[in-house]
């Protein structure tokens, strides 16, 4: 799976076990680093799952309507 | 009672259709007289008309009874019956003579009242309860983040205003999918399952609400209904169900994944405060910062130490040789013929090599002598035995 197909719950939730792996300790520095990084990643992929929806309400009634002369 | 009479055709008995069923009515008159419930439909009243007519129909499974009242007893019922209705009809079976029909004729009619109403639910839900539709293994989580969040509500605006404000409120991002059907009266239980079926089958919608606002306790009996309360168990997303108020609970909401009190609680179940959810989401990444410079911050400390160690362990070393090389040289010094020469001994040398015994000397040899201060030459003049 790449990251552009992350939920944000998988991505919040890889986030929050990188974070438990820090806090555990025991991590070689270039690790952490590594950790680090891809926990901004996944950081600006939260945000922008948030940022990009747009609230929308839709009727599903009109939408059926909607569709029927075409059908 | 005309008695029914065969004619004798020889052997064979023969009865005119009037005589059978004369003679059918005659036995099916002996029957007793029983309740029998169903749904009114094609009632048939006319002010000329003697009788009213009207069929009884099994909700489920459809099967039909003629039944039939006489009209002046059917108006002092002042029921109002509309067809729909569901009746508890006293009476007995009946064959129409001249057609040859089996009809109920009704000598009692009620409207199916509160206390068969909550037995019949009673039923249902011990039933269905049976077969595991409300057992708590079946409960789903709701998704923390819907992408899209399906509604099914009544044209009654105000649980949809509800819903939908607080859901707004809470996520501004929400996507929101509304199907209006009717939630009252006898095709609404149809009509929700329906929606709830074509709603939760749109693509992304990852939750549905169903909702309704207060009402009298007929007014939500049809989500209560068999086949609505079925829909929301069959839902393939998580359901929440948000129907009248905190005391009332329909059996749709016992098969729901969860139940809200009120509308404005169900939005708060399907979609997260986007406030807090940033904030939380910022807390993280800061907890993310803290805990790889503690990481790197931790090393170095170590790392400080263990130079620290090296480096105080190093001068510890050093002492202790210098502190053994001191004891070496006292001893080396106390061993030494030095302080023995000192004491007044001599050291006598032949021919380089140090003298123990005098067997190797002649009286005439030249023997070297050290003192503790100097040394001098001497030659042997004697030697005793």
């Amino acid at each position: 799976m790449t990251d552009g197909e992350l939920t944000f719950e998988q991505a919040e939730a890889e986030l929050r076990r990188i974070v438990e792996r820090l806090e555990a300790g025991e991590v070689a520095i270039d690790e952490a680093i590594a950790l680090w990084e891809r926990g901004e990643a996944l950081y600006a992929i939260c945000r922008e799952r948030l940022d990009a929806a747009e609230g929308k309400v839709e009727e599903l009634t009109e939408r059926v309507q909607a569709a029927k002369p075409s059908a | 009672m005309a008695k029914v009479e065969a004619i004798d055709y020889g052997e064979r008995k023969v009865y005119s259709v009037a005589a059978f069923n004369r003679g059918l009515a005659d036995w099916v008159g002996r029957l007793p007289t029983v309740w029998v419930e169903g749904e009114v439909t094609e009632l048939r009243r006319q002010e000329r008309w003697q009788t009213v007519f009207f069929t009884l129909k099994d909700v489920a499974g459809g099967a039909c009874l003629e039944a039939a009242m006489p009209r002046r007893r059917f108006d002092a019922l002042r029921l109002d019956l509309a067809d729909g209705e569901r009746v508890h009809v006293f009476g007995r079976a009946e064959i129409w003579a001249q057609k040859g029909e089996l009809r109920l004729q009704a000598l009692s009619i009620e409207r199916f009242g509160l206390g068969a109403h909550l037995a019949a639910l009673e039923r249902l839900k011990q039933q269905l309860a049976a077969e595991g539709l409300f057992a708590p293994e079946r409960k789903r989580p709701l998704p923390r983040l819907p992408r899209r969040i399906g509604l099914v509500t009544g044209n009654d605006a105000a649980a949809r205003r509800d819903v939908i404000a607080a859901v707004t409120a809470r996520f501004p991002p929400a996507r929101l999918l509304v199907a209006e059907t009717r939630v009252q009266g006898p095709r609404a239980a149809a009509e929700m399952a329906g929606a709830l079926r074509a709603v939760a089958a749109e693509p992304e919608v990852d939750v549905v609400v169903l909702t309704r606002g207060g009402g009298s306790f007929e007014d939500l009996l049809p989500f209560s209904d068999e086949g609505l309360v079925r829909a929301v168990a069959a839902c393939p997303v998580p359901l929440v169900s948000a129907v009248g108020h905190e005391q009332d609970t329909p059996l749709c909401d016992l098969a729901a994944d969860v139940r809200a009190s009120t509308p404005t609680a169900a939005a708060r179940l399907v979609v997260p405060d986007l406030a807090e959810l940033v904030a939380a989401l910022d807390r993280r990444r800061e907890a993310l910062r803290r805990e790889a410079r503690a990481v790197v911050g931790r090393r170095r400390e170590r790392l400080e130490r263990e130079r620290d160690r090296l480096r105080s362990g190093g001068r510890l070393l050093l002492e202790r040789r210098r502190t053994a090389l001191d004891h070496g040289a006292a001893r080396l010094r106390a061993l030494s013929p030095r302080s023995t020469l000192a004491r007044g001994y001599a050291i006598v040398r032949h021919d380089d090599a140090v003298l123990r015994s005098t067997a190797a000397l002649s009286a005439g040899d030249r023997v070297d002598v050290a003192l503790a201060e100097g040394s001098f030459g001497a030659r042997v003049d004697e030697i005793a035995p």
